[in-house]
């Protein structure tokens, strides 16, 4: 009685039999966002629309080196649409000629595979320059002008593509100049509009924090795509597949198993023509922050609901929220800088960093970092993860290992040797491959057990060469897949890890600066800093 | 030293191993021997992993590299009625050894009426992957089979099958699908990879019986893969057509689609089930199949006449689907061409809604398909994809990369056997 009397007075259909009845009356709607089924099972086939590429930053280094050419690999591979355009934005004087007569060059130089002189010509006939200083408002409503005509000329239909390549500090101004144009804003029925924008992201978390925000006020966070080449590297795409892929090592994947873990990135070049870049980066911002962090997360984050890119991006930042800051007191203990001094690398004299070009002769850079962090959450509360990085280190290698821990009875006790407990390596660059290191008994009368390997090798297991990270990442920016992206949250909460140990330096007193020799790896500090949690640095 | 031997009589064995020197990228003969039973195809392989010749020479004359990885992904056995067709074949998977490193099994029967005889040829191709790495080898067994034993040829192939491992059955031509010994052989198999596009007439009777393997539970417990070269082909012509519809203001005439014409190129005096008819049936097929249409008529002869080309074409076939409550024409038309004969020409969708309506129309234009649309007349921006013919190697790569069966290939084979009258 009393619900039909609240019926009388409110006639909102609240119950089962209510709602099925008020739904069965209306006219049955098309779902507001049915999806194209006719695209199922098209997903390597699928051509990205046709629309405008507009790279700032197109006279650029990383330009030429990286982003000419995986486009080109793209357009070679008829992974672009036919009607795809690239407006290059510099400040130099080119016209379009000119322009493509030095991308040709650059293609020349660095195409992964080259290129046929036709499909070389088509793909330059479909890049024009347009010249114009970031902080020129008419250069912008040119812009905006030609990118019109463009869409009219080749039915791009107002999508575009912007790439920040350009130096960070520029960053907000071009962003700010593309919300004054109204460059940023998607039509309805049409036309997306997505922006790339090139690390570093910002240099501490309050400037991270400021450039999402000068970000955020003209584009929705599901339009910027950050980019870190790292994740569209083959190998760390296969480490989520080995990970989730695989039933049988989720089991043993935290920390009743596993005793440590290392991340190893070492480089055997020193900073090159990259001197005062890397006075004001040095190896925290420039590997840790970013390449370090984004591997760690891979490794330690849970298993998303879905490969989607929100799915998985959530676990990778709860994976970094988890890493607590360190309080000064923990980064002199475990935080080891370094800087490399003169030395020998693969049997040629190098000079120590200070000498190198642009360089502060008194420069307090770390050229090297260890760290020890944990990881507070239930998986893996308690297992200490190693970090490493480094210039001028004996050779160039990425590797993840995973140290599980040791037996918990020791059964053969008469056998010369303890078996070493089991060790699975994950080796991203170079010779990619995953590495498991067993006890196997030594054939004989004996029970000797010795440890042996079973080692895959990416390489040999499929000869093909792997698209470069900047073809995959580009292509996923025009499908619109945000997968292998830095979400805003992410790069914050990275920063929140590594702008404490920078700024503790700033405090701490000066730095007894070159601590290790070129060709070694790294100094004793950070020997120390393993050996004294009973583990030593894996030798690569 | 060179493969001594080569000529050698059926029954002798080869002397094995040879030293081209290794580029990287570039397959290698490494071993090749000959035999003529299982238990010395079987002794042959076990050689080839325990030698030690098979070390090339280095600049200084010493031993230099050794093949160190034998990495296996599949079985790949072939099925090859003429001596060509496994020469053939066998070239193919060679560029594949480095991708696709396998055990391969080309099996050919030659003299049914004669005594009973095998002749293996056992050979290891190796590529190096790149400098200061170990080879990737993968063993290829060619192998001819007279009298009797060329009728079991699953009795021969099942032994020499790697444990374990997905077997690949590849039978090239015309396969009798419904004989006992593809039955026995497809019972081992995970995967059938076939060209539907190379039968002979029409296709359509092995169409129809490659649709029932698909739905035979006692075959890899009712999940035999099935891949077509022809259905693989059309991946762009598909990716073309789904782009007419990515526009939101389009996506809804996807459910109001009213006929689909599909014209083929035919040859003059081809007549009626002259024309293999595969690819421009996949082709309404696929897109039955994903907006979930069923069929009402099966395609037949259209009774108004042939197609614009004459009788000697042959004649054109009509057929109705059904979507919804909604009716959807179909045809397919032969028209006169020089290109290969069943190359789809064109693919033509008509779509209502709200009394707008959009033409499609989706060509082959040299090495790439057109897509031209109006809607109620006004001409919308066209786009062109690039679609160059793919190579059977690449076709043959994709299928092998693919490890379960494809749902969206299982029922555009399905709803193509239905469209032929098939069950």
């Amino acid at each position: 009685m009393a619900r039909k009397a609240a019926s009388a007075a409110d006639p909102t259909p609240r119950t089962i039999r209510e709602l099925r009845i008020e739904r069965a009356g209306r006219r049955k709607r098309v779902a507001k966002h049915e999806a194209n089924v006719l695209r199922d099972g098209l997903r390597l086939e699928r051509v990205p629309d046709p629309h405008v590429m507009v790279l700032f930053g197109a006279t650029g280094d990383l330009s030429h080196r990286k982003v000419f050419p995986a486009l080109a690999q793209l357009w070679r591979t008829n992974l672009l649409p036919q009607d795809w355009m690239l407006v290059a934005v510099g400040r130099r004087p080119y016209d379009d000629e000119t322009f493509r007569a030095e991308i040709g060059k650059s293609l020349e130089q660095f195409s992964r595979v080259p290129l046929d002189t036709e499909v070389a010509a088509q793909f330059l006939a479909r890049i024009v320059y347009h010249q114009g200083d970031f902080g020129d408002d008419g250069a912008f409503d040119r812009l905006a002008i030609r990118l019109d005509e463009i869409d009219a000329e080749h039915g791009t239909s107002g999508h575009r593509l912007f790439y920040l390549a350009t130096q960070s500090s520029a960053f907000p101004q071009i962003v700010a100049q593309l919300g004054r144009t109204g460059l940023d804003h998607e039509i309805s029925g049409g036309g997306w509009r997505r922006i790339i924008i090139e690390k570093p992201f910002g240099r501490d978390l309050d400037s991270a924090k400021r450039l999402n925000r000068e970000v955020g006020r003209v584009f929705r966070e599901s339009q910027v795509y950050r980019i870190d080449h790292y994740l569209g590297k083959e190998t760390v795409r296969n480490l989520m597949v080995f990970r989730f892929a695989n039933g049988i090592f989720e089991p043993l994947w935290n920390r009743r198993y596993v005793d440590h873990v290392q991340i190893t990135m070492a480089e055997s070049i020193g900073v090159e023509e990259r001197g005062s870049f890397y006075e004001e980066t040095g190896a925290t911002r420039d590997v840790v922050q970013n390449h370090l962090l984004q591997l760690l997360s891979l490794v330690a984050m849970e298993p998303p609901t879905t490969f989607g890119a929100d799915a998985l991006r959530d676990e990778k930042v709860k994976v970094l929220r988890a890493i607590p800051a360190l309080s000064p007191a923990e980064i002199s203990r475990d935080v080891v800088r370094g800087q490399y001094g003169p030395g020998w690398v693969a049997a040629q004299a190098v000079k120590g960093y200070r000498a190198e070009h642009e360089v502060d002769p008194q420069s307090e850079t770390e050229t090297f970092l260890a760290a020890r962090l944990q990881i507070d959450d239930w998986r893996w509360s308690g297992v200490p993860f190693y970090l490493r990085t480094g210039k001028r280190l004996p050779k160039r290698a990425t590797e993840i290992a995973i140290q599980f821990k040791g037996v918990p009875h020791r059964l053969f006790q008469d056998a010369a040797v303890d078996p070493e407990p089991n060790l699975l390596a994950i080796r991203i660059q170079p010779d990619e491959g995953i590495l498991l290191r067993f006890g196997s008994k030594v054939p004989g009368l004996g029970l000797d057990i010795r440890t042996v390997t079973m080692d895959f090798t990416y390489g040999s297991a499929f000869a093909v060469d792997s698209p470069d990270a900047y073809e995959t990442l580009l292509l996923d920016a025009m499908l619109g897949d945000a997968s292998l992206f830095t979400r805003a949250d992410e790069v914050e909460a990275a920063w929140s890890i590594a702008t404490p140990i920078v700024e503790s330096w700033v405090s701490d007193p000066e730095p007894k600066f070159p601590n290790y020799a070129a060709g070694t790896w790294g100094p004793e500090a950070a020997d120390d800093l393993i050996e004294r949690d009973g583990h030593r640095w894996r030798r690569i | 030293m060179g493969i001594a031997g080569g000529g050698s009589e059926r029954g002798l064995m080869d002397v094995p191993v040879l030293d081209a020197p290794a580029v990287v990228g570039q397959p290698a003969l490494r071993w090749s021997s000959r035999t003529d039973s299982l238990a010395g195809i079987e002794a042959e392989l076990a050689r080839i992993w325990g030698s030690t010749q098979l070390t090339t020479e280095g600049a200084d004359g010493a031993p230099e590299r050794r093949i160190a990885a034998r990495t296996s992904v599949l079985s790949l056995v072939v099925i090859a009625r003429q001596p060509e067709v496994g020469q053939r074949a066998a070239a193919l998977i060679r560029m594949l050894v480095g991708r696709h490193p396998s055990r391969t099994l080309i099996v050919s029967s030659a003299d049914p009426d004669g005594p009973s005889w095998l002749d293996a040829r056992i050979q290891a191709h190796c590529i190096l992957p790149r400098e200061n790495a170990p080879e990737t080898c993968a063993e290829f067994i060619d192998l001819v089979a007279g009298g009797a034993t060329g009728q079991h040829v699953a009795a021969i192939v099942a032994p020499l099958l790697v444990h374990d491992l997905p077997v690949t059955l590849w039978w090239p031509g015309d396969p009798p699908l419904v004989s006992r010994q593809a039955l026995d052989l497809l019972d081992m198999a995970d995967r059938l990879v076939v060209d539907g596009s190379s039968w002979s007439g029409d296709g359509l009777d092995r169409l129809r019986a490659l649709a029932a393997l698909v739905d035979d539970h006692d075959l890899a417990g009712g999940k035999l893969a099935v891949s077509d070269f022809a259905l693989l082909r059309q991946s762009r012509w598909r990716e073309a057509i789904a782009s007419c519809f990515d526009r939101p203001d389009l996506l809804p005439f996807l459910r109001g689609i009213r006929s689909v014409t599909v014209t083929y190129a035919a040859h003059r005096g081809a007549g009626a089930g002259g024309t293999n008819i595969i690819k421009p049936l996949y082709h309404v097929s696929w897109l039955a199949s994903r907006l979930e249409m069923t069929v009402v008529r099966p395609l037949a002869a259209d009774p108004t006449g042939g197609s614009d080309g004459g009788a000697d074409l042959g004649s054109a076939l009509v057929g109705s689907l059904r979507a919804g409550r909604r009716p959807v024409r179909v045809r397919l038309e032969p028209v006169a061409s020089e290109l290969p004969s069943g190359t789809t020409l064109t693919v033509e969708i008509t779509a209502q809604r709200h009394r707008q309506e959009l033409e499609i129309i989706v060509s082959a234009e040299a090495e790439s398909v057109m897509v031209r649309s109006s809607l109620d007349g006004q001409t919308l921006p066209e786009r062109r994809f690039m679609a160059p013919r793919r190579a059977d190697v690449d076709l043959l790569a994709e299928t092998i990369e693919s490890v379960r069966r494809d749902p969206i290939a299982v029922a555009a084979l399905q709803t193509a056997a239905r469209l032929v009258g098939g069950t």
